[in-house]
């Protein structure tokens, strides 16, 4: 037989039981899915960090406006402006990340593009305990003294398959934060004050439409009140 | 209602029209995500590819591939509601590394081979030692696989080495229906989960093992009926949280708690003595089994008053102490059995067949049900529920084991061998009278050097994966590869811990990639028509087998011609033209799944199994059997099996009748077995017992569900449940690596402690899904000397720090 798939770092780390061992088979490509194309690129919560779409060229009037909205930071990031200002993209974040979390923003995020962010619904951060990543940070743009929230996670109940008369509990079983995920009546709700929204319930989520959104942080700590639009 | 107009808001805003139905009855689905409503976008029906439940699903297929999913408002079973598996199915097919070639070992490496050459080797094997050559089936081949099987090995080899994986899954519950009313299968049906004020798990997590059915259930008390729930378990699992009474019972504990109900029901004088003294009669054990006398299912009879003696013992307090189960819990049991005004339904899986004792526990339960009276009236039942999606159409109604003949016949009767001889128009004499050997020593004479009593040598795997589901791996099956003049046949769809030992690798079409029927636990059978073609060169495993036969009858071997002369297989149009089935290229050229079927038919009235028409089918999301014409000539299924509100078998009057009773003369058996200890239990060296079984997420040996992206995510690996006081005295911590260990085989494993699942101290729990963490090489072979299904719920086992 085909001879059994090289693990790879993400393979390793995958799931918060049993730290070792890969999984067993390629996976299906993510064309080849039918009924849930939901954990593909174009999953339909993904909203992490994309600018609006350029406004036609006939609306474009006086000097473009700058607006950001907020990217999916790695785990103690600074206050968004600093942080573009401060980090070097010396990759050495996505280097460290034992989980291959962290990648560079693509080229849709513009002027953020190919600084380091998380795809929570690929790779989410795993909430690792000695925090590599900022450990690795030179520029400081990812800070121990800075909370590690990221975002927050929500759950689409019209979409959960534990709110629809099935039975599922895997992202509160599956959630590396302690407390974040309650079950109550067997059903998952998230504490928004505890999340810190690291994606990984919504990257296990096994609805046939991924019933996690996950919102990455408007404004984190030290931000100035002006630095763009609230996201409510 | 909120997650009505939820779903509803949901459907606008991502403007999906497909699942548009809403709930009905208290029933949910979710929308279909994947596919494009548009033209070339097709639904049709198909009963889900997993579990024993019978769900239907719509397929939706666009360009020759499955897109879409769908519940299936249509079905009685799930009302448009899957489960997470269920929603995925479709995906089960897309697997990337699907087998595509047929490959020979050569030299010890895999080698393609053509299709021509891979009928040809097993032909040759098979001429030149029939008798040595053995077929190991599946309760997930469908009805006309199986049939197809069993007709080439009984009525074509004259051979009965044919046995099927439901041996190491429900044959408990078979022996437990046929000592009870003499014939297989439920009398009940799932129409009990509506009406039941009482539902009893045995031993059974149903919310994670069925949990259609179980949202069945408990969707009632959402629409304010009150229906109360009782968990006997050995571990608190996902079922005991929605439950009214969580009773833990200790590992075999539960011969006694049947009996202390019976106990009671006597004691109290609360027992239907109208119902026993008109239906019943009582039976125990004669001579205890050894190597001169075989296991005697049928016992011996015994008075009433024997009866209430052999169960006077059972106090609560004595079940107590036997069963763990506080006494008070028993007397409340012992007093929802007595009262006539409540509706109890027994339900059960696993943890009753995959049991020492287990036609035990199954006689033992249908007793208390009997003696009490809570039988065969809408909600009063006792029903087993299946695992596999056909165990119950393929293997126990067509009789794909080792000692049976289609419709519930015996191949040790002769005159069921010449009733079954004149239908397959076969000479008489064909069909051997000996059983053949059951699956553990079917695997066993396989695992042993041919020149040591190993007398079979060639073994042809179809639709299971038993290097990872045979107890006690070692002993049963791995040696196999050190045995060189030993041949393994694997027909699979994808590369599997099988496959991993096999000399020929056949690539299968699976599901929808071909024409099936299969049938449920509630007695329904259900049918599909090819949706899309397999990928690359995989073919219908019924086709490998017709092929197979057709080249063995080019060989001359006579078997593979019937009376008339005629290959067994001869299929013919209309015209009588034959079609040559055997050759691929013209086997869609009839329908021929529809001609094994209707070819089986004749079979299903031999003992009231009565199916209807092929096309009937079609039409049907289902129909459960018996199946009779009605005067006007529709077809009427039938619901309760004795009943004479429901049965058209039973006689006008007679109220119930167990028409194919085992004492002949109508009535059932209630039987007495006693307590008995298993066969290994804790000790100094192994204190722990362990228990093994699935998830909500993987199915069986997870060779399809491992391989859907979503299911492998949200449970990548097994791991062992561990109760924290265990835990803590071991100073063992969540997620560290533990070395499970019995006298038979270790592996290593993540611990999960205050999971889904959560042992006694004293237990663990491991599923057995994970092909890279194999926990049946720590699991006991030893079986139930009845149905010779072994039991994977108990066996003595350490825990080992690493390090």
């Amino acid at each position: 037989m085909a001879g059994e798939p090289r693990p790879s770092r993400r393979d390793f780390l995958r799931g918060r039981l049993g730290r070792a061992g890969a999984e067993p088979h390629p996976r299906p490509e993510a064309p080849a899915a039918p009924s849930s194309g939901s954990h593909g690129a174009a999953a339909p919560g993904a909203l992490g960090g994309a600018l609006p779409a350029s406004p036609s060229p006939d609306r474009q009037v006086g000097p473009r406006r700058q607006v950001t909205l907020p990217v999916h930071r790695p785990p103690g990031a600074v206050h968004e402006a600093a942080f573009l200002a401060g980090c070097t993209r010396c990759n050495d974040c996505i280097t460290v990340c034992p989980v291959d979390a962290i990648v560079l923003a693509p080229a849709r995020f513009r002027h953020a593009a190919g600084t380091p962010m998380i795809d929570p619904y690929t790779s989410p951060c795993r909430m690792c305990t000695d925090i590599p990543c900022i450990a690795a940070c030179k520029p400081g743009v990812l800070r121990s003294d800075q909370p590690l929230k990221m975002g927050v996670a929500y759950i689409e109940r019209a979409a959960c398959l534990a709110y629809a008369g099935s039975f599922c509990t895997v992202c509160s079983e599956q959630c590396p934060v302690p407390g974040a995920i309650e079950l109550l009546s067997a059903r998952p709700h998230i504490r928004p004050d505890i999340c810190t929204g690291c994606g990984v319930c919504a990257y296990v989520c096994p609805a046939p439409s991924n019933a996690i959104v996950v919102m990455p942080l408007a404004d984190r700590a030290g931000a100035p009140s002006n630095a763009g639009p609230e996201l409510t | 209602m909120n997650a009505v107009i939820d779903r509803r808001e949901f459907l606008k805003q991502t403007a999906l029209a497909t699942a548009t139905a809403a709930a009905a009855g208290g029933a949910f689905s979710l929308p279909v995500l994947g596919g494009q409503e548009g033209a070339s976008l097709k639904w049709n029906k198909a009963p889900c590819r997993f579990c024993g439940t019978g769900c239907h699903v719509m397929v939706g297929t666009e360009n020759g591939r499955v897109v879409a999913i769908q519940g299936d408002q249509k079905a009685d079973v799930n009302k448009g509601l899957l489960c997470v598996k269920g929603y995925h199915v479709g995906l089960a097919l897309y697997g990337r590394d699907r087998l595509t070639t047929p490959m020979l070992r050569k030299d010890g490496r895999l080698v393609p081979i053509s299709w021509d050459e891979a009928i040809n080797t097993i032909a040759i094997r098979i001429a030149a030692s029939p008798k040595t050559f053995a077929l190991y089936g599946s309760g997930q081949w469908t009805v006309g696989e199986g049939f197809a099987g069993n007709k080439f090995m009984k009525a074509g080899l004259g051979s009965n080495q044919i046995d099927g994986n439901p041996r190491l899954c429900m044959s408990s519950a078979v022996t437990g229906f046929l000592s009870t009313f003499g014939v297989d299968e439920p009398p009940g049906v799932y129409d009990d989960l509506d009406a039941c004020d009482v539902a009893i798990m045995w031993g059974n997590n149903m919310a994670e093992m069925h949990p259609v059915l179980f949202s069945r259930l408990v969707d009632r008390r959402s629409r304010g009926e009150k229906v109360t729930i009782i968990d006997f378990t050995t571990r608190r699992t996902r079922t005991s949280d929605l439950a009214d009474h969580l009773l833990l019972f200790k590992p075999h504990g539960d011969l006694a708690i049947a009996n202390g109900v019976a106990h009671l029901l006597i004691r109290n004088n609360s027992f239907d003595r109208a119902f026993v003294e008109k239906h019943c009669n009582f039976r125990q054990l004669g001579a205890k089994p050894d190597e001169k006398t075989p296991p005697d299912m049928l016992g011996v009879p015994m008075t009433f008053e024997e009866y209430a003696r052999a169960v006077e013992p059972y106090t609560p307090e004595k079940v107590e102490e036997l069963s763990g189960v506080p006494a008070d819990k028993i007397r409340m049991l012992g007093e929802m059995f007595g009262r006539r005004d409540l509706k109890i339904n027994s339900l059960w899986c696993m943890g009753m067949n995959q049991h020492t004792r287990g036609t035990a526990i199954n006689c033992l339960v249908h007793g208390i049900h009997l003696l009490s009276g809570h039988f065969g009236k809408p909600g009063d039942a006792a029903t087993s529920l299946t695992g596999q999606p056909s165990a119950c159409g393929t293997v126990r109604e067509v009789g794909t084991l080792c000692h049976l003949l289609p419709g519930g016949r015996l191949v040790a009767n002769a005159e069921h061998r010449k009733e079954a001889e004149e239908l397959w128009n076969v000479p008489e004499g064909r069909i051997a009278a000996k059983p053949g050997y059951h699956t553990i020593e079917m695997f066993k004479r396989f695992n042993t050097p041919t020149d040591q009593g190993g007398d079979i040598t060639t073994l042809w795997v179809q639709v299971t994966n038993p290097s990872q589901t045979l107890p006690n791996l070692q002993r049963n099956f791995l040696e196999k590869k050190s045995l060189g003049d030993k041949f393994l046949i694997v027909s699979d769809v994808y590369p599997t811990a099988t496959t991993e030992l096999a000399d020929l690798i056949l690539p299968s079409a699976m599901w929808v990639e071909k024409n099936g029927m299969y049938g449920n636990s509630e007695r329904r059978t259900q049918h599909w028509f090819k949706l899309v073609e397999p990928p690359g060169e995989a073919r219908d495993d019924c086709w490998q087998l017709i092929a197979v036969s057709h080249k063995l009858l080019e060989m001359g071997v006579d078997g593979m011609k019937g009376r008339d002369g005629k290959w067994i297989f001869h299929t013919a149009e209309k015209s009588g033209r034959e079609v040559p089935i055997w050759n691929w290229a013209h086997y869609y050229d009839v329908n021929v799944d529809e001609r094994l079927f209707e070819e089986y038919r004749p079979f299903t009235t031999k003992k009231h199994k009565n199916l209807a028409p092929y096309q009937e089918y079609v039409k049907a999301r289902g129909l459960r059997w018996p199946v009779v014409q009605q005067p006007d000539g529709s077809w009427r299924e039938t619901r309760w099996r004795f009943s004479e509100f429901d049965d058209p078998f039973v006689a006008k009057g007679r109220e119930f009748q167990f028409y194919h009773s085992v004492s002949k003369d109508d009535k059932a058996l209630i039987w007495f077995r006693p307590h008995e200890f298993p066969p290994e239990m804790p000790d100094k060296d192994y204190p722990f017992w362990l228990c093994t079984g699935r998830v909500l997420e993987h199915w069986h040996s997870g060779s399809m569900t491992r391989r859907i992206p979503q299911l492998h995510r949200a449970v990548p690996r097994a791991y062992v449940e561990m109760n924290r006081e265990d835990a803590d005295r071991l100073g063992i911590r969540n997620s560290e690596v533990v070395t499970v260990k019995s006298r038979r085989g270790q592996i290593d494993l993540p611990v999960w402690i205050g999971g889904r699942g959560d042992p006694k101290s004293g237990e663990v729990f491991v599923p057995f899904f994970d092909e890279t963490r194999l926990i049946n090489l720590v699991t006991l072979d030893e079986y139930d000397p009845y149905s010779r299904q072994p039991d994977y719920k108990k066996c003595a086992v350490t825990i080992v720090r690493k390090g």
